[in-house]
């Protein structure tokens, strides 16, 4: 063993390489070109070790970061062994059975070489716009395979040896619908990397990488030895708790995500025996995807203070019934896999509250409401809007949720609606809080929100991934669940409630959406609530006087 | 009073920071220039400035009468939003989009926090009105107002008793209607409400910043407005008239009448004097770019000047609410001397963000601070003097520092007490450095381009480790660093910013709608600097435009050359976006089409620049002492001078340190310091 690195180099070094991390994260934005980069910030970068595991991270997105380890851990397993990476070879991957997330998130990976010798990766991953596939937006909620979802991209070396492989790039630029953007945003995560690069190489000049090589691994066992400290700190015991994902949009058939929590001493054991099994729809998650929602989960609700890294996760065991909806095999349809990710998140918080009761919060809107137009004027189509909206926060031990903000696996920024309007032929009829959303409770879930907007071209394809329109956000300790979602189209008077899970759904003018999104469960009887806190709701409307006394009736 | 009626010959900036209010004084007649703190009164900041006025007559020999102008920068503004202090105020959106301002961008920054952030609501729902009416993104009216509702919510807003509010409807910027519409309706129903509108105040895409922009600017114009009113009494008391300009988060001035109406332009100032006065040194010494650093006590605030000139944003926040208004680039982290330094559960040493402020501020204060500081660690290095801090104020207590180091930090990371104070510096110095190359890397500058400026409290201390840490060589410890964001309002101008999205192709067919509203930029711009009263030959006019390329969601603002709008400079400016296109953002695609988004109108109305002379007094006996201070793991003896006592034309060389009265330098063995003409101290890599 070398000799330990003193704490303040140690210190030093951590910090600087969450400056590279974020540096990198810098150079995407800059030279990024989508919606999804520039006003969303779908986007995450990482520093990694010789191993694969992640050493420091530009926080942003819990669903990319807790993704980009498990998936260079995966390719240098099974796909490009560490000894065949050279120097200046960049790899790429989107598959979420070679180690990705689901295909519009793509993956760029590219070694740190110093003196001929590997001493690290850095990666970026980005949310894509389009993908190909049926779908515009690649959000295809009728695929039952993989292979209606796009084009997949094995482990493969997009720059071998700094140079750029036109013939694969060519390949996927024939492939998506949106070429100059996705080649402008590709560019970006690769060139992030070569930056992020730089700034280890510069860490190893001044420290030597033999003292980096260390560090990494004393950032890793500290970032582990808190995470087992917090884990002392709850009683032992097993927790379980089950929740519900309404349907894979193929069938109407309910989804169940169980979970055992196992706290024995430091370790957690988290064991999903009795969840369904994969589904025809594209709900599914790979073990990956469903081991980031369960890091995330745990990491979220010890509420300690760590440093976010590969190291945290050692002490968190998850075992996944193969062939499960959070351990699905190919060629099971992925692309909406944060449904399930989702509910896995809302589980493992219900399991935890009741080890911490008097910590954690009820249950989140638990879905991102990801939705994709694609609007016509007679046969020219316009360009793909994508759009990511949010909901309510479960009540928390001593405050209301908070309204429509991102939580959970879910943190992105919205799009004004002046900028959607000005590049799509839409108007926006309301942009409101959903009144009388948020669960009942002592304390009162957070609400979702009312997006609504009319066409105004000759036509457009719709397509929705969303979920909670059957089984809502629990509430925690007498209080009530929050809303479920609702989808509707309005044409000639008429409204039309749709599934949760549409796609291809043809618009024409005039045709107006309305999505109302889930707010948060209720903490606490209701009936504890503060007189001041009621009559607030009412003047506010947050819940209005027909609300209360319809709940009085019942 | 005439404009440029300057006969009298002081002219004093006034910078009222959180705890001190400094005072730059200058005398026009012979070119010398004093400086001055007095304590901040937070109750009526002008008490203290009033104070300070007559400190400087008498320490300086001046009637107030002939205060002729007094520049000023004031956190009023911002202090009112961080304190929610401020009347209530009323908002009206188009009817369906009242929660916007509520709901925000909805992007959190704890990523993993169990709990939701908190986020800061201008305005209760119970106080957002809803007006029918709607407007498209090409600025058709979709539906038009019914003067029925709109008369009815003009009255329900009168009814709910505010005295602001704010007017912010979708597209407005494309079509101002039904903006002015319902804001003549407001104030024939209610003449005396502070009516904000958002094509006045920041006519710009985007509802959500647009929103956010326009209710500060309504809830500050009662603050500002009074604040300005009890000044000019407490001036008016002493029989002195000066004219009062304001410093605005743009670095320029403006008249207390157009703050006033426009105080969101202020919010930001706070830290932006020494950015301005970084842009001047850089013309002074022929810096073309510097790296600002100001280091107090519980922040660092780092700017730019590239090229001359102060590097600038269209947008900021402030406790987390956007503020869409042109400014000076600032990139603020939590460190300062007052950081704090502790070690985790997992054993990690973190130093900041957290800071033991003012009070009780770090232990060695003796105000029953617990914590170990960053400046408790310079104490216990021998880099602070004991006697020497604040000019002599407040005397510092070693032992105490030495033990809760020892405590602290030391202790637990079986650390001698020398040892973990140097590794708290080198933390504190490592975060520092880690923000200012992420300052440099987003706008594609690389450090060695760049002079640093350390100036603040606590800048001296730390500027070689920082320099070194970025590959700079050259460092500049400026003349009056501890009141340096007064004198860098010495040198500013009256400035008005004018903005008008409308998204239009660069292409010849937008160049009559171009035109359009290139004229009824310039003619507002004019016309604020005829109203303030400058002379046509001080007016300076610019235009420039926010462009990107078709669909992108993101505009670079590119400076257009001369104020006609024509082909030839029209082609110019796609040229330049392009070009700006390609050093910010890594590539460029001069086949791709451009568009505008917003175009700009600076108009400066440029205020005599004084001309300075060095005060030289024959120097006193340079005296340096032998003085001990901790670096590397070890003691070393090190010659201490006073600032005071050197003189242009002697280099030194490092290990040095140099006291002055409100901070100390330490400069290491590889470094040599000069003290140049103007009485800049510039420090190189030997």
């Amino acid at each position: 063993m070398r000799n330990a690195v003193d704490p303040v180099q140690l210190e030093i070094i951590r910090n600087a390489l969450v400056a590279a991390a974020e540096e990198m994260s810098i150079a995407v934005y800059r030279a990024g070109r989508s919606n999804a980069i520039r006003e969303m910030l779908d986007f995450s970068t990482a520093v990694f070790d010789t191993d694969g595991r992640n050493i420091a991270q530009a926080a942003r997105i819990p669903m990319h970061l807790n993704t980009m380890a498990p998936c260079l851990e995966t390719i240098l397993r099974d796909f490009i062994p560490a000894d065949e990476w050279e120097e200046g070879d960049v790899v790429v991957t989107n598959d979420p059975y070679c180690g990705g997330s689901h295909l519009p998130d793509i993956l760029t990976f590219q070694a740190v070489f110093v003196d001929g010798k590997r001493v690290g990766f850095t990666g970026a991953m980005c949310h894509h716009s389009d993908i190909g596939g049926p779908a515009p937006g690649s959000y295809n909620t009728s695929a039952t395979e993989i292979y209606a979802e796009g084009l997949r991209i094995p482990p493969l070396k997009i720059k071998a040896r700094g140079e750029l492989n036109t013939d694969v790039l060519a390949l996927l630029l024939q492939n998506v619908r949106e070429r100059t953007m996705f080649r402008g945003d590709l560019m970006a995560q690769i060139a992030a990397l070569e930056i992020g690069g730089g700034h280890v190489l510069r860490l190893g000049d001044k420290y030597g990488f033999a003292t980096l090589t260390q560090a990494s691994s004393q950032i890793l066992d500290q970032s582990e030895t808190a995470v087992r400290r917090t884990i002392e700190s709850v009683p032992d015991g097993e927790y379980a708790f089950e929740d519900f994902v309404d349907d894979d949009g193929i069938s109407d058939d309910p989804i169940r995500i169980a979970v055992q929590l196992t706290v024995s001493g430091d370790r957690v054991l988290v064991d999903f025996a009795g969840t369904s099994s994969q589904v025809a729809g594209p709900v599914n998650c790979t073990l990956n995807v469903a081991k980031c929602a369960v890091y995330y989960a745990v990491i979220a609700g010890l509420g300690g203070e760590f440093q976010a890294n590969s190291g945290c996760y050692a002490p968190i065991e998850v075992i996944a019934p193969e062939g499960s909806v959070v351990n699905a095999q190919a060629p099971a349809p992925v692309v909406n896999r944060i449904a399930v990710g989702h509910r896995v998140v809302n589980v493992i918080l219900g399991a935890l509250s009741q080890a911490r009761p008097d910590h954690i919060p009820s249950a989140y809107y638990g879905v991102s409401y990801l939705y994709a137009l694609q609007a016509a004027e007679g046969d020219d189509k316009g360009p793909v809007y994508l759009d990511s909206i949010v909901g309510g926060w479960g009540a928390e031990p001593s405050r209301d949720g908070a309204s429509s903000f991102s939580c959970g696996l879910h943190n992105l920024a919205s799009i004004p609606i002046e900028m959607v309007e000005d590049r799509h032929p839409i108007v926006f009829t309301k942009y409101a809080l959903r009144p009388n959303s948020g669960g009942a409770g002592k304390f009162r879930g957070g609400l979702g929100m009312i997006r609504e907007w009319r066409l105004e071209s000759d036509s457009g394809v719709f397509a929705a991934n969303f979920d909670r329109f059957r089984h809502p956000p629990f509430g925690l300790h007498g209080g009530e669940p929050g809303s479920v979602g609702r989808l509707t189209l309005s044409r000639d008077g008429q409204t039309q409630a749709l599934g949760s899970k549409v796609s291809g759904v043809a618009l024409r003018r005039g045709d107006v959406i309305t999505v109302e999104t889930s707010g948060g469960g209720g903490f606490g009887n209701p009936n504890e609530r503060h007189p001041e806190a009621i009559q607030l709701d009412l003047d506010t409307g947050y819940v209005t006087r027909a609300a209360t006394e319809r709940d009085e009736t019942r | 009073m005439a404009a440029n009626n300057w006969s009298h010959r002081i002219r004093m900036a006034v910078d009222i920071g959180g705890t001190f209010t400094d005072f730059q004084v200058f005398n026009e007649s012979n070119g010398t220039l004093h400086e001055l703190k007095t304590p901040t009164t937070p109750a009526d900041p002008a008490v203290g400035l009033v104070t300070g006025l007559n400190l400087a007559a008498d320490r300086y020999g001046f009637d107030l009468s002939e205060v002729a102008l007094l520049l000023h920068g004031t956190t009023i503004a911002t202090n009112a939003v961080l304190e929610r202090n401020f009347p209530d105020c009323a908002l009206i959106t188009t009817d369906g989009f009242e929660d916007v301002l509520e709901i925000g961008r909805h992007m959190r920054k704890d990523v993993y926090g169990l709990y939701a952030e908190d986020r800061v609501l201008l305005v209760p729902r119970t106080l957002r009105f809803g007006l029918r009416e709607r407007v498209d993104s090409s600025g058709r009216v979709l539906v038009p107002i019914d003067r029925e509702q709109a008369k009815c919510l003009a009255t329900e807003v009168e009814n709910s008793g505010v005295k602001a509010v704010a007017i912010c409807l979708l597209n407005a910027f494309m079509n101002p209607v039904h903006e002015t519409a319902i804001r003549e309706l407001l104030l024939e129903a209610a003449p005396d409400l502070d009516v904000s509108v958002s094509t006045d105040i920041s006519p710009e895409i985007r509802e959500y910043e647009r929103t956010s922009t326009t209710v500060l600017n309504a809830l500050l114009m009662p603050v500002v407005r009074g604040y300005v009113e009890r000044l000019e009494a407490r001036l008016g008391e002493t029989g002195t008239e000066p004219r009062v300009l304001l410093i605005q988060s743009n670095g320029g001035m403006s008249t207390p009448g157009v703050a006033a109406q426009q105080p969101a332009r202020l919010l930001l100032s706070g830290p932006c004097g020494g950015a301005i006065a970084a842009e001047h040194l850089s013309q002074v010494l022929s810096f073309e770019n510097l790296v600002a650093v100001d280091m107090g006590g519980t922040s660092f605030d780092i700017s730019l000047v590239h090229q001359g000139r102060a590097a600038m944003v269209t947008e900021g926040e402030i406790d987390g609410c956007p503020v869409r208004l042109p400014m000076v680039d600032i990139r603020t982290i939590g460190a300062g001397g007052g950081s704090i330094a502790r070690v985790d559960d997992s054993g990690r040493l973190r130093v900041g963000p957290e800071s033991a402020g003012a009070d009780p501020g770090p232990a060695c204060y003796g105000h029953g601070g617990t914590l170990a500081t960053v400046s408790d660690a310079n104490l216990t290095l021998g880099r602070l003097l004991p006697a020497a801090f604040l000019g002599g104020a407040l005397a510092l207590d070693r032992d105490a520092a030495q033990r809760v180091i020892a405590r602290s930090v030391g202790d637990p990371l079986r650390l001698s007490v020398e040892d973990a104070a140097e590794g708290m510096v080198g933390i504190a110095n490592a975060n520092m450095a880690n923000a200012m190359r992420l300052s440099l890397f987003e706008k594609g500058f690389d450090p060695a381009d760049f002079a640093l400026v350390a100036f603040g409290g606590a800048g001296g201390l730390h500027a070689v480790a920082l320099a070194e840490e970025l590959g700079m060589n050259r460092i500049v410890f400026p003349r009056a660093a501890g009141t340096l964001s007064a004198y860098g309002m010495l040198w500013t101008d009256i400035l008005h910013q004018a903005a008008q999205s409308r998204i239009l192709e660069a292409l010849p067919q937008s160049l009559g709608t171009l035109q359009g509203i290139a004229q009824s930029l310039l003619s507002e711009g004019r016309a604020a600097l005829d109203a303030d009263g400058i002379e046509q030959d001080l007016w300076d006019l610019t235009l420039s435009a926010d462009m990107r390329y078709v669909g992108q969601g993101y505009e670079l603002t590119v400076p257009w050359d001369g104020l006609s709008v024509d082909e030839d400079v029209l082609n110019v400016a796609v040229a330049d976006f392009h070009a700006a296109h390609r050093a910010r953002f890594l590539h460029a695609d001069p086949s791709e089409p451009v568009e505008i988004v917003t175009l700009r109108v600076a108009a400066r109305g440029r205020l005599e620049r004084p001309d300075m002379v060095q005060d030289l007094v024959p120097a006193s006996n340079a005296k340096s002492l032998r003085h001990e201070i901790y670096a590397n793991g070890a003691w070393h003896e090190v010659d201490m001078l006073r600032r005071s006592d050197l003189r242009p034309g002697s280099p030194l060389k490092g290990p040095l340190l140099i006291t002055e009265e409100f901070t100390t330098i330490l400069l290491l063995s590889n470094w040599r310091v000069e003290m140049h003409p103007t009485g800049n101290l510039i420090a190189e890599r030997a």
